[in-house]
């Protein structure tokens, strides 16, 4: 499903003329199969963040490559990996990254707006999903009338609305309290057990990393003993 | 994403911030109702210039003076090739009596404007009638509307004479079919007896559009011009005496092209055409002056656009990150902060042109009252004044630069939210 070759990225410090190059990613090397879920951890700098960054499009590596449903990544224009994001992934964010001016609803039609599908199908797709999260109580309600593990659930319910294979999450339970982030870790089990999806999760939690098929560190950019960790 | 979608979207955005959307758009509808309203002067002034000019002569009449050589007179045959030029309705030459006249009928005398004329063609040039027909034999005639008015007895004459606030009313019936005599003194050093000639009067020529206009003609057919000059100039020979000849075209449009081919011919012309031309140059160039300044108002207004877009990108940094990350397409960010800044135009421009055709109503309903009430002077209650005119290439005009200057503020925010770096975007605290 998704195959990282070689990846090398390295960030500039400092004033302008006085840059410092700090490497960030090491040639990292992994392959993600479909339908498992991968965890990604590591201590705060080690570059995992930076990993799933580029991993979505939202930075281009310096060097390496991506192949993500046998397709280079690498290489998309900004527009073309929006569109692809837009059907190839879905995101749930440490801090939910909620619309505040959207209901619960709205948030989650939103990516099937940006996706042009009609009205009536939105509402059916986002009823279903609303159901599955177990938030109907709470559709019509704003972001900030929202607990943070129903705020986390909207955020989940709105990274599948649109059918997409890969779940990119980052951090999902870091804002949550201990009780609720294992529900969460339940619905993302579930989740994976019946839709078949491919979860990719960043997290420096090893209770959160645990519920993995596999596990990847990062340190310093580079993965630890060079792949993988632990296999479920 | 659909563009109905689109619009909701902004329109949810755009009631979220209502008070600083209001004053927005405030401003653009200021700048484009001052572009408006300022403009409007221009196009009222000249919509009264040219009323007034239409009104006090015929618009399609091309006077012709003589030739350009000012040696030779304009001959019968000239007329003749005039009036088959094409686009040519009537060919009218009219001269005065030289000599002096006086007019009577039973105990009343008058003065009258004594005009010679081809009363077929004048009935082709559109003389029109308020009452009668138009003559048939030589000695019938047509007299203007204030004719008879003029026609006085001795006690009103007297009376007249005495006091200016007495105004008699002259003779006030119907003048159709009454004979009225005509007595020419040629004007020569020595003492000569007069002559009189009888007319009937079979036509009453129509009111003049203008009250102040006073119509005393007496139009006689043209074969007595030579009966009368033979009478006052015997040393003069017919055909050298001076008449002016007006040549009327079929409608308006072809007046310019009737004077050219009148002028290459070298007559000496003149029609209205020609002074409208040089008034429509001054008043286009005044108009475009008053739209330069009309469309500084909107720059600055635009000023108030660029700033609530550039605050609504800043303000929606997050939001627009988010955007970015679950896959909104750049170039839709762009699009709708541009549908947005436009919008605001729109707006802006539609409640301009609604109170722009308010201020210019009440500006032709009071601002000549109180011209008048200044101003006071007896006949210029009847002369319309527009002082504001709002036509439609004007709204049109005004539409394009305020929407445009709308869409141009817009365009600077717009690529900034299209710039905004995602990662960054979602590392904003709420």
């Amino acid at each position: 499903m998704i195959q990282i070759r070689d990846l090398c990225h390295t960030f500039s410090i400092g004033k302008r003329g006085k840059e410092k190059r700090v490497p960030v990613l090491k040639n990292v090397s992994l392959e993600i199969e479909k339908g498992q879920i991968v965890s990604i951890v590591g201590k705060s700098g080690s570059g995992k963040s930076t990993l799933l960054h580029v991993l979505a499009g939202f930075m281009k590596p310096e060097s390496g490559s991506i192949q993500v449903a046998n397709q280079e990544t690498a290489l998309l224009s900004e527009s073309e990996h929006a569109a692809f994001r837009l059907n190839h992934f879905g995101f749930i964010f440490q801090n939910f990254q909620l619309m505040p001016g959207l209901t619960a609803f709205e948030n989650i039609e939103l990516p099937l707006k940006l996706k042009g599908v009609p009205k009536k199908e939105r509402q059916i797709n986002v009823e279903a999903l609303v159901k599955k999260v177990g938030i109907t109580q709470v559709a019509d309600h704003y972001p900030n009338e929202l607990s943070g593990g129903q705020q986390q659930r909207v955020s989940i319910a709105r990274a599948l609305v649109t059918n997409s294979p890969i779940i990119l999450a980052d951090e999902p339970t870091g804002s949550l309290d201990s009780e609720t982030e294992q529900e969460i870790l339940l619905l993302i089990q579930s989740l994976n057990e019946s839709l078949g999806l491919t979860f990719v999760i960043i997290t420096h939690d090893d209770e959160v990393a645990n519920i993995a098929h596999r596990k990847y560190r990062l340190h310093d950019g580079a993965l630890v003993n060079g792949g993988v960790l632990h296999v479920v | 994403m659909s563009f109905r979608d689109q619009i909701d979207f902004i329109r949810q955005h755009m009631k979220k911030n209502k008070l600083r959307v209001f004053m927005t758009v405030l401003a653009a509808t200021m700048g484009c109702a001052f572009l408006i309203v300022l403009a409007s002067v221009g196009f009222g002034l000249h919509k009264t210039m040219t009323d007034e000019m239409m009104s006090n002569q015929l618009l399609t009449e091309v006077r012709i003076f003589g030739r350009e050589d000012g040696d030779s007179q304009i001959t019968t045959a000239d007329q003749q090739k005039m009036s088959e030029l094409e686009n040519v309705k009537a060919v009218v030459s009219r001269s005065y009596v030289d000599g002096v006249t006086s007019i009577s009928m039973n105990d009343r005398t008058g003065q009258g404007d004594v005009q010679l004329t081809n009363l077929k063609e004048e009935e082709k040039a559109n003389l029109a009638l308020s009452e009668g027909e138009m003559p048939t034999k030589p000695n019938e005639i047509v007299i203007g509307y204030h004719f008879a008015q003029k026609l006085l007895t001795e006690a009103e004459t007297e009376l007249a004479s005495q006091s200016e606030d007495e105004i008699p009313t002259g003779y006030t019936e119907s003048m159709i079919g009454k004979t009225i005599s005509l007595e020419l003194t040629p004007l020569t050093e020595e003492k000569s007896d007069p002559k009189v000639w009888d007319f009937v009067v079979t036509g009453v020529a129509k009111e003049p559009a203008k009250d102040w206009m006073m119509d005393l003609r007496v139009l006689i057919d043209e074969s007595y011009r030579t009966e009368f000059q033979e009478f006052t100039q015997p040393e003069v020979p017919a055909e050298e005496s001076y008449f002016e000849v007006y040549v009327y075209a079929d409608d308006i449009q072809h007046v310019g092209a009737i004077t050219d081919t009148l002028k290459n011919d070298g007559y000496n012309v003149y029609s209205i055409t020609e002074e409208m031309e040089t008034m429509d140059l001054f008043f286009t160039a005044l108009k475009a002056g008053l739209l330069f300044v009309g469309t500084i108002a909107v720059l600055i207004s635009s000023i108030g656009i660029f700033n609530t877009m550039t605050i609504s990108v800043t303000e929606r940094t997050r939001e627009i990150g988010v955007m970015k990350a679950i896959g909104a397409n750049p170039k839709l960010i762009q699009r709708l902060f541009l549908i947005e800044s436009t919008w605001i135009g729109v707006l802006g421009t539609i409640i301009a042109v609604t109170l722009s055709y308010g201020i210019s109503y009440l500006a032709n309903w009071i601002i000549p009252e109180i011209v008048m009430n200044i101003v006071a002077e007896e006949g210029m209650e009847d002369i319309s004044v527009t002082i504001s005119l709002i036509p439609w290439q004007l709204v049109a005009i005004a539409s394009f630069i305020s929407i445009g200057v709308a869409m141009i503020s817009g365009w600077r925010p717009a690529r900034k939210a299209t710039k905004i770096d995602v990662i960054q975007a979602l590392r904003q605290e709420l």
